[in-house]
């Protein structure tokens, strides 16, 4: 068996949003534009994974910034950084806190997909010759970073791995500690690849203590309609992984 | 049909200090059994840092100890990397031509260029050209193994004019084979004259398509070496057994094993957007028909369950135009070395015997080993 995670999620759950439902909607947010930054991870891989989780050999970070210029809660900026793991045989990212500048899509993000984000000062400045973005908390820059050299591709040679958002879910009167699976569909309409460049990253302010960027994979930049899908899988942190993942019911076709 | 075993060696945590060795002993051991039993080749792959998985990074030297307890067990590099943050390849063409040497002419020559960004960004190399240096590679590597003198200037490396030494056993050389898992490297294969080895388990009818596109193709190739090799490989799982329902639910904890430490690694398309990744890579491929068919049925041409139905797999690919069949004998240890040789001993006791008259694989022509027959 692979190695798996050993973090206890239960002890920094307690900020994360609290879902009393997960039938939800799918929300299209259309014309945003999607920077990753993309490093192998430095630091201890299991301890910030959870037993349900395998780390990917290589374990990854990933820096994910969007700007959605216009949706039903106006434009907004959200930011998270991510651990890239294994959910089974499937390709993850962990997500225990992100920021966004909205509070009112701050809202949304947590009630209806779990997403444990704080309103933030999220700057981002998509350009041709470099794409750069920052997150300031309360005054301190807790990530600084930026795409360089960026070269077109196609929006077909991008793959994002999909979140598991950690989130509080009150189900039968118990409230537990679980991961949301969100997995939105990407349409493409242009890609560029660069290098990454991280200037400030601080572990702490992203619920990822010990973890720092330590090799720099790849940095991309798209311009894409994504759509927030409903909720079909939700991930039991603490369980083995082959008996952790529970699909939820699905709305039956009218 | 000829047959052959494929090695991946996969080692399962937790790693004392006898388990690493204990694998490879056992894939020894089950390398001198099958030349015994009248296996015809073993493979061995190149892979780095694939924990668990895949300890098998120096397959030159494990192909070598199998060649030095075999008589007759041809051995195959499947692959060597063709990238030169790996595999410098004057050093390949070297290592290779002693192998033939050592071995009596028995090597196969199988040519990649990985397809895991834990292994491409482990060495440093670049995603964007490894279909480059691979192309490279394959023209410049024959002609290191028959020139006298050998000069190059290319993208992927350069030298000045040297005799590379020594030359290999097989005249004019050994017979070249590339990787087969992304959607048409087939063709690749074809146009260059090189045998196709095909390393996605499972997806008979999928394979079928690409070895009638490869037949078609490598019909009007521009050879890359002194002969055309006009053959096609798979791989598979083996685990034969008496018990047709114990047969099938050991092959498909295998398969499944397989399938779920390939996933751990990183495939280069999830991490480098790059165009010359276009699909997940090899692991992709891997789940998608290897493990279960249609409502849980065995699928087609998965070589696991009772002696009949092993025989009715090796038929499905022998009609879908497959000239040998690699197994992968275990995984993960997940299945005892006693019941691994016995199957291999099932398999040539009832299933081999029935496909000795249907040599229907073409021999490369030009592919003697210089003191043979």
């Amino acid at each position: 068996m692979p190695l798996t995670g050993t973090r206890d999620l239960t002890a920094i759950a307690g900020s994360a949003p609290l879902l009393t439902s997960l039938d939800t909607d799918p929300w299209e947010l259309k014309g945003a534009q999607h920077l990753q930054l993309h490093y192998e991870l430095g630091g201890d891989r299991q301890a910030l994974l959870p037993p349900a989780l395998h780390p990917s050999i290589p374990p990854t970070l990933l820096v994910n910034v969007t700007h959605v210029p216009d949706s039903e809660v106006g434009a907004f900026n959200l930011a998270t950084v991510r651990v890239g793991c294994r959910a089974g045989a499937r390709p993850r990212g962990l997500l225990v806190r992100g920021y966004c500048d909205s509070a009112a899509a701050t809202s949304v993000l947590r009630e209806r997909w779990g997403y444990p984000i704080d309103l933030a000062d999220v700057w981002f400045k998509p350009g041709y010759a470099r794409a750069a973005t920052s997150v300031t908390v309360d005054g301190e820059v807790v990530l600084e970073g930026e795409l360089v050299d960026p070269q077109p591709i196609t929006g077909a040679d991008v793959q994002y791995m999909a979140s598991l958002n950690l989130a509080r879910v009150s189900r039968d009167g118990e409230e537990k500690a679980l991961l949301l699976q969100v997995d939105p569909d990407f349409t493409f309409e242009r890609a560029q690849r660069g290098r990454p460049r991280l200037k400030v990253f601080d572990a702490e302010a992203w619920n990822l203590p010990g973890a720092s960027a330590a090799h720099p994979i790849s940095a991309s930049l798209t311009t894409v309609d994504i759509t927030l899908p409903s909720l079909r899988y939700l991930v039991h942190p603490e369980r083995d992984p082959l008996g952790a993942v529970e699909r939820l019911p699905q709305p039956q076709p009218a | 049909m000829k047959f052959g075993v494929f090695f991946e060696i996969s080692v399962p945590r937790p790693w004392g200090p006898e388990t690493e060795y204990t694998v490879y002993q056992n894939c020894l051991e089950q390398a001198r059994l099958a030349d015994e039993l009248g296996f015809d080749q073993a493979w061995a792959v190149e892979h780095h840092f694939l924990e668990e998985y895949s300890h098998c990074s120096a397959p030159e030297i494990f192909l070598t100890a199998i060649a030095m307890q075999t008589k007759n067990l041809r051995v195959g590099h499947g692959i060597v990397t063709c990238v030169p943050e790996l595999n410098n390849p004057i050093r390949s063409a070297e290592r290779a031509a002693v192998l033939d040497l050592v071995s009596g002419g028995r090597l196969e020559f199988g040519t990649g260029r990985s397809a895991t960004w834990t292994e491409l960004g482990g060495f440093g190399a670049n995603p964007d050209e490894t279909k480059k240096t691979w192309d490279e590679y394959v023209r410049v590597i024959p002609k290191m193994w028959t020139q006298e003198r050998f000069s190059h200037q290319g993208r992927a490396f350069s030298m000045p004019e040297r005799t590379i030494l020594p030359k290999p056993y097989q005249k004019p050389h050994p017979p070249m084979w590339v990787a087969v898992t992304s959607v048409g490297t087939e063709i690749d294969a074809a146009e260059r004259g090189l045998g196709s080895l095909g390393l996605s388990f499972g997806g008979v009818g999928e394979q079928a398509q690409k070895i009638e596109g490869y037949r078609k193709r490598i019909q009007s190739c521009d050879p890359v070496g002194e002969f055309v090799n006009e053959q096609v490989n798979t791989v598979s799982f083996l685990y034969c057994h008496e018990d047709d329902e114990k047969g099938v639910k050991t092959g498909q904890r295998m398969a499944g094993t397989f399938n779920y430490l390939s996933e751990q690694t990183l495939a280069t398309r999830q991490a480098f957007p790059t165009p010359s990744y276009l699909s997940p890579g090899l692991l992709y491929q891997l789940r998608q028909e290897s493990t279960s068919g249609p409502e849980g049925k065995v699928p087609q041409g998965l070589t696991i369950g009772d002696p009949h139905r092993v025989a009715e797999a090796v038929r499905s690919w022998e009609a879908a135009g497959v000239d040998r069949i690699n197994f992968l004998l275990n995984v993960h240890e997940t299945v005892p070395q006693e019941d691994v040789l016995a199957s291999m001993r099932l398999f040539a006791k009832e299933v081999m015997p029935q496909f000795a008259q249907t040599d229907a694989a073409p021999e490369p022509a030009g592919a003697t080993a210089a003191g043979g027959a």
